[in-house]
């Protein structure tokens, strides 16, 4: 069930990331950083992915189809292994439904259960409510690190006062020609590196450059990764209501 | 007359003062190890009581009645207004507190865990509570900023967080479920040596707490500190029923902690039965010191049947005797009594850093000197020693002054 | 010879002899109720503690009871439990799963922590059954049933009838989801494990959680827990195996057993008063009698008694009389131990825990009830006669024959 949440998660994230792609000579950081933040806002999208999770005790793929509309509604079903298939998540805004084919039953995640995180989870419950934009919430700054490559360019991205955010810096490394991230590196308070963010396999999905696979890897907890590959992805596509609804959580498709 | 026998009696007393002495210190000695046992069993009790209500709980607490079972954040204290105004005209009070909790999710960079996130009023709580007291790092709220978050040593640890670090803990709101986030700067971490304490609570400003759960100035629940701890014991007491109404309930900590109490009834159960037997012991030892010194001067006695003493004013002049014995031993065992337990109720017996039934010893245990002591148990001595002697002066009554001086030799 | 006069002395003062014999018998006897009832005590409370969920001794894999993870398993525990029952000592044993997971029930959800077990060996260990308050335990032969304790009842508003769904991440990675019948609610005496508790048969809970046939403890149940530390090498002895940790009571119930420390210590405080006035009556009864008896020792002398042999006569009778005392006392104090350890002493208030209702506390015939008074009345006796004896040895026949 928890996994579920980190699809949403990936999903939010990955949404991010959508029509990256763009021709431009010498923008300043605040450009950028905008640039890269406008990405988060897509009409509508849909989806099939595989996520494979690793752990000291368990390795899995998990495949699965998913819709959303804007940041508030998403809709995931459960294709494979077979004995999660069928399973589906509903969330709209903080409400989240499970369907559960096994017992036939929806189960409303009481909003306490939404924010713990669940073992084998390489994404933080930060990730999840996340409705933090760099442009607004973070200060930022172009830098050129010691490793720095010719072809990326770096951005330094320090909470601004007072939010809720964990992190002491975030660096993100982008390519110089359109912006697509290449990773991103999370620290906390006394610069020490908790978790890495690569991005892989620049594909193009309905007619935009868009990195397919996503990978993160804590940094503090050995043997443990989350690797998310889109298979096909789609935005602005014609979603009926009636996607997110429960009587379409029910419906074993 | 009387006066004559008394006068006989203390003279005799002092006449042979070795024997007196071992006898008055005999008796002394059995009645301050009453005293010391009794303060002692005083303190343990106490000790544990003051354990379990002053670390967090306090001696009393009201919540809306379902509070307590579901934790709910919804189920605040109904009519609190009244509740705050009747609280702060009542004689018996003497500090109260107002809390708001929530189970919340506290996250560090390094790590995340799930804790019951506490608001708090500092100002009142100091005085109940001993959160303060429990600081290791850093301060009690002292200056005015609203992020200041207290949170426990075994939290910080696996949130691998120090003095000043940011952390952010979530909520949902009451009502809605909406998700609240906000960012904290640690600024003091305590150490209870209570694993629920230490691993899974937070403390923040009960204003910030309100807000950040959505609950207007509602409070969850109130805790209570008594002028004396024995209302906190007291099940029948009118306060539980003034304040267990418009669905509130008002518990003592007797209801708040049934194991602890279970433990502490068994316990001083025994206490109290290892007490009677020392009272036994004691009392076994007045009666023989009181037989030998008088069985051993039957000669004497013989002596003074002999020279036309009345067997009733042997009899007198031994009960006197008996009498001044126990006047000289009770002074004695005060003495040695109030010498001992005051010592050690100073020095204390260190009992620290032990847990018991969820409650952590955190002071020494100090043997508490009650006035009652030193007035119950010497009229028991005097009693008691007077008593026994009725038998011993009835056969010197009885005794022909032959066979009194026959026996001896 | 002197032990012959000695002897003789004692039976010729009878009122004297008994008196002192009294104070050592009876100090003994007190004493010895003392320590005994303080052992019943500790034991009974030790054991309602114990028996009531956590058992005397626990297995689990290396490192859990540290950090409880759901991977960190015993993996054939019958064959672990057959080695467990032939030693000898060994009462019962009973396997548990835990894991965490999301309960609800109709629209109601809670965290919950899920405890599988085995209903049969779980009574046996832990008298489950006595534990439950409404509804009933795990039938014998159906399945898919659970037991909720009596918080978690109330916040998912529950009751025997209704149906739970679970749902939690299994061993393998994969959603853990089922729906099982409330049969009973449970009510431990643990408020705070009621709150958290669901329990459901061992086997239901390893589908759930794919677990195969593995298990996170056993729980084991001993005869004798004076035995415990003992058993603890012995089992971990004839299991051999690096990878299981076995551990006594003291060390998974650590809170537990300090504060038992504690008031332990607070009983031996008493128990050491006790002792002391004890000693302090023996000494006041052979002081006085060597005292008073300064004349007769006096006339010994004068006839030709050599001091040596006056010390030894007084050390000798004190210590004939302290025999005698403690003989009794021991057939006294067994006598008393023993019958408090079966009647008991009813308790003011009876109070029930964990199903249980507690109505008497019990003394224990245990060994040190009876050496450590006995050891106090012979050493006190000693040591208190050589001063009197040292004393009456060294009368001075004139000097003595004057008093009076």
């Amino acid at each position: 069930m928890r996994k579920i949440q980190i699809l949403v998660i990936s999903l939010s994230i990955s949404i991010s990331l959508m029509g990256g792609a763009r021709e431009s000579s010498q923008p300043d950081v605040g450009e950028i950083v905008a640039e890269i933040d406008e990405l988060y806002r897509s009409e509508s999208s849909y989806a099939e992915l595989e996520m494979e999770i690793v752990t000291p005790h368990w390795k899995r793929t998990l495949k699965m189809k998913s819709w959303s509309k804007g940041m508030e509604k998403t809709f995931i079903r459960i294709l494979a292994p077979a004995k999660e298939k069928g399973v589906a998540t509903l969330r709209i805004e903080n409400e989240m439904w499970n369907y559960l084919p096994k017992t036939n039953k929806v189960i409303k995640v009481p909003p306490s259960m939404m924010m713990s995180s669940w073992m084998g989870s390489d994404f933080t419950n930060d990730d999840l409510v996340r409705e933090f934009t760099w442009t607004e919430d973070y200060n930022f700054e172009l830098i050129r690190p010691e490793y720095a490559k010719e072809d990326l360019l770096y951005i330094k991205l320090i909470p601004k006062e007072g939010l809720p955010i964990v992190w002491g810096k975030i660096i993100l490394a982008a390519r110089k020609k359109d912006y697509i991230p290449v990773w991103e590196k999370y620290y906390d308070e006394k610069d020490k590196l908790m978790r890495l963010m690569n991005f892989k396999e620049i594909k193009t999905f309905d007619g935009k450059e868009i990195p397919a696979v996503m990978e993160l890897i804590p940094q503090n907890e050995e043997g443990h990764k989350t690797v998310i590959r889109y298979n096909e992805l789609e935005f602005n596509v014609d979603i009926s209501e009636d996607t997110f609804s429960l009587r379409n959580l029910r419906s074993r498709r | 007359m009387l006066w004559t026998y008394v006068k006989l009696a203390w003279r005799n007393l002092f006449r042979n003062k070795r024997r007196s002495l071992i006898a008055g210190i005999a008796i002394g000695l059995g009645l301050a190890s009453l005293i010391f046992v009794d303060a002692m069993i005083i303190g343990m009790r106490d000790n544990m009581i003051a354990s379990a209500t002053s670390s967090f709980l306090g001696e009393g607490q009201i919540h809306q009645k379902d509070f307590r079972t579901t934790q709910s954040v919804e189920n605040t204290i109904q009519n609190k207004d009244w509740v705050v105004s009747n609280l702060e005209e009542e004689k018996i009070v003497e500090h109260f507190t107002r809390r708001v909790m929530n189970m919340a999710m506290i996250n560090s960079a390094a790590n995340m865990s799930s804790i019951s996130l506490v608001g708090i009023d500092p100002e009142t709580e100091k005085p109940l509570s001993q959160v303060d007291d429990a600081i290791t790092k850093g301060a009690f709220f002292e200056e005015n900023r609203e992020r200041d978050i207290l949170i426990g040593s075994k939290l910080a640890e696996i949130l691998e967080v120090d003095m000043g670090d940011r952390v952010v803990v979530t909520v949902s709101q009451a009502e809605t479920g909406d998700l609240s986030q906000e960012m904290f700067l640690v600024s003091g971490i305590y150490h209870f040596n209570m694993k629920e304490m230490d691993r899974g609570m937070a403390f923040v400003r009960l204003r910030k707490a309100q807000d950040m759960f959505n609950i207007g100035d509602e409070i969850h629940e109130i805790a209570i500190n008594f002028t004396s701890t024995k209302y906190g014991r007291e099940g029948h007491l009118p306060f539980w029923d003034k304040y267990s109404k418009y669905s509130n309930e008002a518990l003592g900590w007797t209801k708040l902690m049934p194991q602890l109490k279970a433990a502490l009834d068994l316990s001083s159960f025994s206490t109290y039965l290892t007490g009677l037997i020392l009272f036994g012991v004691v009392s076994l030892g007045i009666i023989n010191t009181l037989f030998m010194s008088l069985y051993e001067r039957m000669f004497e006695f013989g002596v003074l049947r002999a020279v036309g003493t009345r067997p009733f004013g042997i009899a007198r002049l031994i009960l006197l005797e008996a009498g001044a014995l126990a006047i000289l031993s009770i002074i004695l065992g005060n003495i040695i009594g109030f010498v001992i337990t005051y010592t050690v109720s100073k020095v204390g017996i260190d009992y620290t850093g032990i847990e018991f039934a969820g409650v952590t010893f955190r002071e020494l245990l100090y043997p508490v000197l009650e006035v009652s002591q030193f007035i119950y148990y010497p009229l028991w001595v005097f009693v008691l020693t007077v008593v026994v002697g009725i038998y011993p002066a009835v056969y010197a009554a009885k005794i022909s002054p032959a066979d009194a001086m026959r026996k001896v030799l | 010879m002197i032990f012959k006069i000695a002897v003789r002395n004692t039976m010729r003062q009878k009122r004297r002899t008994i008196l002192t014999a009294l104070t050592m018998f009876g100090g003994f006897v007190l004493a010895s109720i003392s320590v005994g009832w303080s052992d019943g005590t500790y034991s009974y409370i030790i054991d309602m503690f114990t028996r009531n969920q956590l058992g005397h001794i626990q297995i689990h894999g290396a490192g859990y009871l540290d950090k409880p993870s759901i991977y960190n398993t015993i993996e054939d525990y019958r064959e672990v439990g057959k080695d467990i029952t032939n030693i000898k000592g060994v009462d019962t044993w009973t396997p548990r799963l835990f894991a965490a997971g999301l309960a609800s029930v109709e629209e109601k959800s809670a965290a919950a922590q899920i405890r599988g077990i085995d209903p049969q060996k779980e009574n046996k260990a832990t008298r489950f059954d006595k534990k439950i308050i409404e509804g009933t335990t795990f039938a014998d032969t159906a399945s898919h049933d659970a037991v909720l304790g009596s918080g978690l009842a109330k916040v998912l508003n529950a009751e025997p009838g209704d149906t739970v769904v679970i749902v939690s991440q299994a061993a393998d990675g994969s959603i853990a989801n089922d729906m099982y019948d409330i049969v009973g609610i449970l009510e431990s005496g643990d408020q705070m494990s009621d709150r958290m508790s669901l329990y459901l048969r061992l086997n239901d809970a390893q589908e759930l959680f794919v677990l195969g046939d593995q298990i996170h403890e056993i729980a084991i149940v001993i005869d004798n827990l004076d035995e415990v530390d003992d058993l603890t090498v012995s089992i971990e002895k004839q299991l051999n195996n690096p990878e299981l940790a076995v551990s006594p009571w003291q060390e998974f119930a650590r809170a537990f057993y300090n504060a038992m420390r504690a008031d332990v210590q607070g009983m031996w405080i008493m128990i050491f008063v006790i002792v002391l006035i004890v000693a302090i009556g023996v000494l006041n009864t052979v002081l006085m009698s060597v005292l008073e008896r300064t004349k007769e020792y006096g006339v010994q002398r004068a006839i030709g008694t050599r001091p040596k042999q006056i010390f030894w006569q007084v050390i000798w009778e004190v210590n004939i009389i302290a025999s005698v005392s403690i003989v009794i006392g021991i057939i006294l104090s067994v006598l008393a131990n023993h019958w408090l350890s079966i009647h008991g002493i009813t308790l003011p208030q009876s109070f029930t825990y964990g199903g249980i209702e507690f109505k008497y506390m019990y003394a224990e015939v245990s060994a040190r009830s009876l050496y450590i008074p006995a050891i106090t009345v012979i050493i006190s006796a000693l040591l208190v006669s050589i001063f009197p004896a040292l004393r009456a040895a060294r009368i001075k026949p004139a000097k003595a024959m004057r008093i009076h």
